[in-house]
């Protein structure tokens, strides 16, 4: 019984791990050099497809998707930096194609929030250790 | 003090329920996106023109009237829908539209505007869909509106209906204050 549910388990780690890799970048695409290729998957990787917004544009089979794919690897194949790269497509369709929000002003609270809610966690539990300590 | 301090989740629970209901009860869609190029100069680009048969020179066509920018296609459901709308901004409110032909058949395209009619003062072929990443389009159809001066005040995305219609033609009439 243990084995048959040990052997079910590895096997949905498995599948689980094997569906993560990314089929959408057809063989057409790569790019010669694979180091080219490397930096050009990465930056695709930050890109959210704007049509199925929850997905990088690497792993999205969207044609938009696909297209700005095809301008990376241009841009990268002409050496661009990955700054210039970011920077031609916010110019277009703004900080929401950057999968990781830049901090700005703008995202100032969403950035810091987390570590005030922590550090306000941090003092509840100091004041209250105090006080179950002052009962005991 | 204590019973004081237990009242305060609560509130912050339907202060938190009331912005939720309210967000629901709105209409907005939350994955139209807004155009980081409202307010800037329209992107120059030279393309081919489908209809006239020579270069489109968008520094020629723009800064003289309020233009419509419509991105569409023949493969585009909602973009034969809007057509109607389109040919009543043209025919009834002379309004300048130029069309881009996103990534499409430009035989299939002289055919639909032989069988819809023509808005379009121009239709511009983009056959790879640059153009409309050069103006940040990601779902078509798309509607830019330009006003005199060349500066885009408005993206309608999705088409153009019989529900927005009045919303959009005042949102035109706007572009020039």
């Amino acid at each position: 019984m243990t084995k048959t549910l040990l052997i079910f388990v590895i096997i949905s780690i498995m599948i689980q791990f094997s569906s993560k890799i990314s089929y959408s970048v057809e063989p057409e695409e790569f790019l010669q050099n694979p180091k080219q290729e490397i930096r050009a998957r990465d930056i695709s990787k930050n890109i959210r497809c704007l049509v199925c917004q929850n997905q990088s544009i690497d792993d999205s089979s969207a044609p938009l998707a696909k297209d700005l794919r095809a301008i990376i690897r241009t841009r990268v194949q002409e050496n661009d930096t990955d700054e210039e790269i970011y920077k031609f497509l916010t110019d277009r369709y703004g900080d929401f194609i950057l999968l990781k929000p830049p901090f700005k002003i703008s995202t100032f609270l969403l950035w810091s929030l987390p570590f005030g809610f922590v550090i306000i966690g941090i003092f509840i539990l100091f004041v209250h250790n105090k006080k179950s300590k002052k009962l005991s | 003090m204590k019973k004081k301090i237990l009242i305060f989740p609560f509130i912050a629970f339907f202060f938190i329920l009331i912005v939720f209901f309210y967000l629901l009860v709105i209409e907005r869609d939350p994955s139209e996106l807004p155009s980081v190029l409202i307010d800037k100069k329209i992107p120059t680009f030279e393309a081919e023109s489908l209809l006239n048969k020579k270069i489109f020179i968008s520094k020629n066509e723009f800064g003289t009237e309020t233009t419509l920018v419509n991105f569409f296609a023949t493969w585009c459901g909602p973009c034969r829908d809007e057509h109607v709308y389109l040919k009543r901004l043209s025919n009834e409110k002379g309004l300048k539209i130029i069309g881009v032909n996103y990534k499409d058949d430009p035989n299939k395209t002289v055919e639909w505007l032989k069988e819809l009619g023509n808005p379009y003062s121009d239709v511009i072929v983009d056959s790879k869909g640059l153009i409309g990443i050069d103006w940040g389009v990601y779902g078509i159809p798309e509607t830019y509106i330009v006003n005199s001066k060349g500066i885009i005040k408005y993206r309608l995305v999705g088409s153009i209906t019989k529900k927005n219609y009045n919303a959009f033609y005042s949102k035109i009439k706007k572009s020039e204050d």
